[in-house]
């Protein structure tokens, strides 16, 4: 019998041989895993996708229906009148309450 | 035979189907073309069952109240299996009630969002793959006002003590008791005092002052179930087979 | 014991007690839990298969719910009793075929120890409701991790054993119990990855588990029963093993075909096409191992038929390669294309697993288990008919079992595919077939708990006494409890 094969270094030896090969398909996945396609959900994209599409439809549509020319005008309207309003007796240029009249402290008896 | 040539061996003829038959398909598998709805289709962009919360929830408590040993979730091809014909389990069949034919097969979006699809071990009891539209039919047919979640959740709590949810070929069609084999899931229900109407409680007659109250798991479970379709609306899907005339045709 | 009649010399004996002595704590432990496990794994597959034709059975308890409890007994089956009686064969075979003590009992007996612990805390969990709820992989998440690193604790000594051993011929069981020891690991980390750790599509999950499923068998406790066959067989006739040829075809044709085994179960589902039908061609392909090995070990002790009908040992290692074959017969019939629409989703499965995890593996460990335990206890059994007991109930139980739900799953199945027929005559016409199962698994009940006390009296050391071992024959030459006296004519030469 040979008797040599057998010496704590071998054994040392053999054990990391032994944990190498129990372990080499986890090792395998270790290495190849970060080469894989990363999970992806293209259905939520799509859908994203579709609500942006009604989002940007709709910007579109606004800015379509925008009259500038109409609008210039308005503004240029108030402007005016603006312009018009001045502060007079019985004539205010905002439009409000009169304001009530300050409460007169009485002197203290 | 040498230790080197053996190890070797053992490497080689392990590593092909582990390549081949759970890496890769695995990997390809994570990132894949999603489904979109057809051309005669009132919906648009792509098909995403309804998984979000408590549905999400109630697929893991499937798993973990072993409703998967007698209930499959899966429509074969019809070379694997008849499921396509047997019941309403793919979809809904033309008849007096239901205006188009949306039996289908499974395709893979339908498990999208569960952590582990249910295919299931035996078949016990009927497939579930479309057993929300099913309930919802069988209520609508019978002009019941429960809703299909109450209905789950009784047949949670006492299988055999609701009427059986096959919905009649035509409308005259006695509706009898089903006589289900599933066992009752007593301990997702507690029993609890009611006073008043009982809110909450489910309506079975036990002792006076008493009432059966579904635990969270109840209702989540009950939601999943219900959320459990296979025809989108009638809206077809090209991706799958589809007895809907209007479905599109795959191209020669 | 027949060996020590023979004329092995003394250097020889004393090494083998010395193996026998330096491992007689964590093989008894492993032998003696798994058998209890066993025993409560059977009382579970009573519950559960009772609730499949009577649902009302038990309902008081929510934990007894029919999907956790069938979950639960699968899993006492396999992780409790399987895995439990592999790792006792595994260090025991590998230590005496290398030739090596055992210099790490405590560290195994440590992780045996804490691998019951995490299978009853899995198991408790399932029961619970708060199982993973992935079919075939029902213990929680956080259970593998630890029972890898037992498994690692335990068996990685019997590889070191083998990288030292002294040179020279290496045993064919030693090729199973290598490959196996190797192929464990490799699905299990794989499998825990990929359905545990990682995102993945929810239908490759399922698949993933189904391959596990499916492996465990196929790549681990298969090759340990075929280890303990290979080496009781030449051992107990005395005779070599019929055919060299044949033994290395066998084991390579298992590692081939192996490793594709499981995704069977997902035919039809959305997944690539050749997954589940690779399963299906690989399980077919499994008669070519189940022809080779079994016909090799039955050449070999065929001629010794009293041989066969005495020694416990062989008569249940010759069992298990009789039923091997027969699962290798029953393998091609029942996963051909047209057997598989029938099948898939029938008790067919049930049936079928339970032929491999009772008939197959488990007959080849209580082999191995009546013929290592007087061994390392240096006692002998105490009771030839508790063996009797143990041998005809198993057999007649299991097949029983088979029989009953391969021919009601097929009829099951044929229901379900037939659609003349309403569903629910389908599911009451199985349901016949159950109260068969359930009657069979009463008869390994009482198989098993023959088997479970005759085993605790070992373990408590009150075998008895004697250098004949016990023999399975009516009339014994002496007093069938043998002349009380030292078991081991060298015993005082090894201490």
């Amino acid at each position: 019998m040979d008797h040599t094969r057998d010496n704590p270094l071998k054994r040392f030896t053999a054990f990391w041989i032994a944990i190498l090969m129990v372990t080499s398909f986890g090792i395998a996945l270790i290495i190849t895993q970060p080469f894989a396609p990363d999970k992806t959900d293209k259905a939520y994209e799509m859908m994203g996708e579709g609500r942006l599409e009604i989002k940007e439809e709709i910007d579109r549509a606004q800015d379509d229906a925008l009259n500038e020319a109409a609008l210039s005008g308005a503004l240029q309207a108030q402007t005016k009148s603006f312009g018009q309003n001045k502060e007079r007796k019985g004539n205010m240029p905002v439009p409000g309450a009169v304001p009530s009249p300050l409460p007169v402290e009485k002197p203290a008896q | 035979m040498t230790f080197k040539a053996f190890i070797i061996g053992l490497l080689g003829t392990f590593g092909i189907p582990w390549l081949l038959l759970v890496v890769i398909p695995y990997s390809t598998m994570r990132s894949l073309e999603p489904v979109e709805y057809g051309q005669n289709s009132k919906l648009a962009g792509a098909f995403v069952p309804k998984r979000d919360g408590r549905i999400k929830e109630g697929s893991k408590i499937f798993g973990q109240e072993g409703c998967a040993l007698c209930h499959t979730q899966v429509i074969r091809p019809t070379y694997a299996g008849n499921d396509v014909h047997r019941g309403e389990w793919a979809g809904l069949r033309k008849s007096s009630s239901v205006d188009e034919d949306t039996r289908r097969e499974t395709i893979v979006q339908d498990y999208q969002q569960e952590d582990v699809a249910h295919i299931g071990q035996t078949r016990v009891g009927p497939d579930l793959s479309n057993f929300g539209r099913r309930v919802e039919h069988y209520l609508k047919v019978n002009k019941s006002t429960r809703t299909p979640e109450q209905w789950a959740l009784m047949h949670l709590y006492n299988p055999k003590g609701v009427p059986r949810y096959e919905v009649p070929e035509t409308d005259e069609q006695i509706v009898t008791a089903w006589k289900s084999a599933c066992p009752p899931k007593s301990g997702l229900f507690d029993k609890v005092e009611v006073h008043g109407a009982g809110y909450g409680t489910l309506p079975v007659d036990i002792e006076e002052g008493m009432g059966i109250k579904p635990t969270d798991r109840a209702r989540a479970l009950a939601s999943y179930l219900v959320s459990l379709k296979k025809d989108i609306f009638g809206n077809p899907l090209p991706e799958a087979l589809n007895y809907n005339p209007k479905a599109p045709q795959p191209e020669e | 014991m027949s060996e020590t009649n023979s004329t092995a010399d003394s250097r020889d004996v004393v090494l083998r007690s010395s193996i026998d002595r330096s491992l007689r704590h964590p093989v008894m432990f492993f032998f003696t839990s798994g058998g209890v496990w066993l025993a409560l794994a059977i009382v579970l597959g009573l519950v559960a298969s009772a609730k499949k034709h009577s649902p009302e059975f038990l309902t008081c308890f929510s934990w007894l719910d029919a999907g956790k409890v069938d979950a639960a007994h699968m899993s006492a089956m396999i992780y409790g009793w399987g895995l439990q009686a592999a790792f006792g064969i595994i260090i025991w075979l590998m230590a005496r075929l290398s030739r090596k003590e055992c210099t790490a009992a405590g560290v195994i007996l440590w992780a045996g120890h804490t691998w019951n612990a995490a299978v009853f805390y899995g198991v408790v969990r399932i029961m619970m409701g708060e199982g993973s709820g992935v079919t075939y992989m029902e213990f929680p998440s956080e259970v593998w991790p630890v029972l890898m690193l037992c498994y690692s604790a335990i068996t990685i000594w019997s590889l070191i054993q083998f990288q030292v051993r002294d040179a020279g011929h290496v045993y064919v069981s030693q090729w199973y119990l290598l490959a196996g020891l190797l192929w464990f690991p490799w699905i299990a980390v794989t499998a825990w990855v990929f359905v545990f750790l990682m995102d993945g599509h929810p239908l490759m999950v399922t698949g993933v588990a189904a391959w596990f499923k499916g492996t465990l068998f196929s790549l681990f406790l298969l090759p340990v029963a075929l280890a303990s066959s290979y080496y009781l067989a030449p051992k107990v006739t005395g005779r070599p093993v019929y055919s060299y040829n044949i033994a290395l075809f066998g084991f390579w044709s298992l590692a081939v075909f192996g490793p594709w085994a499981g995704m069977q179960k997902l035919v039809g589902a959305p997944v690539p096409q050749f997954l589940p039908y690779a399963g299906a061609a690989s399980m077919i392909l499994i008669l070519i191992p189940a022809i080779a090995v079994g016909y090799n070990i039955i050449r070999t002790v065929i001629g010794n038929s009293e041989v066969v009908a005495e020694s416990p040992s062989l008569r249940f290692t010759a069992a298990g390669m009789v039923l091997f074959i027969v699962f290798g017969v029953l393998s091609v019939l029942l996963h051909t294309v047209p057997a598989m629409k029938l099948t898939q989703f029938s008790y067919t499965g049930y049936g079928f697993d339970i032929l491999g995890l009772y008939g197959v593996f488990s007959l080849c460990a209580f082999g191995a288990v009546y013929f290592i335990v007087p061994r390392i206890t240096r006692r002998e059994w105490l009771s030839r008919r508790f063996i009797k007991w143990h041998f005809n109930c198993s057999l007649y139980g299991v097949s029983s079992i088979v029989l009953c739900a391969v021919i009601g799953g097929v009829t099951h199945g044929q229901g379900i595919e037939d659609l003349s027929q309403p569903f629910g005559t389908m599911a009451e016409r199985a349901s016949q077939f159950g109260w068969g199962v359930t009657l069979a698994w009463t008869f390994l009940l009482i198989a098993n708990l023959f088997f479970c006390l005759h085993l605790l009296l070992m373990w408590a050391r009150l075998g008895r006494r004697s250098s004949h071992p016990t023999l399975l024959k009516a009339n014994h030459p002496e007093n069938p409890h043998g002349p009380e006296g030292e078991v081991d004519t060298y015993s005082s030469a090894s201490a």
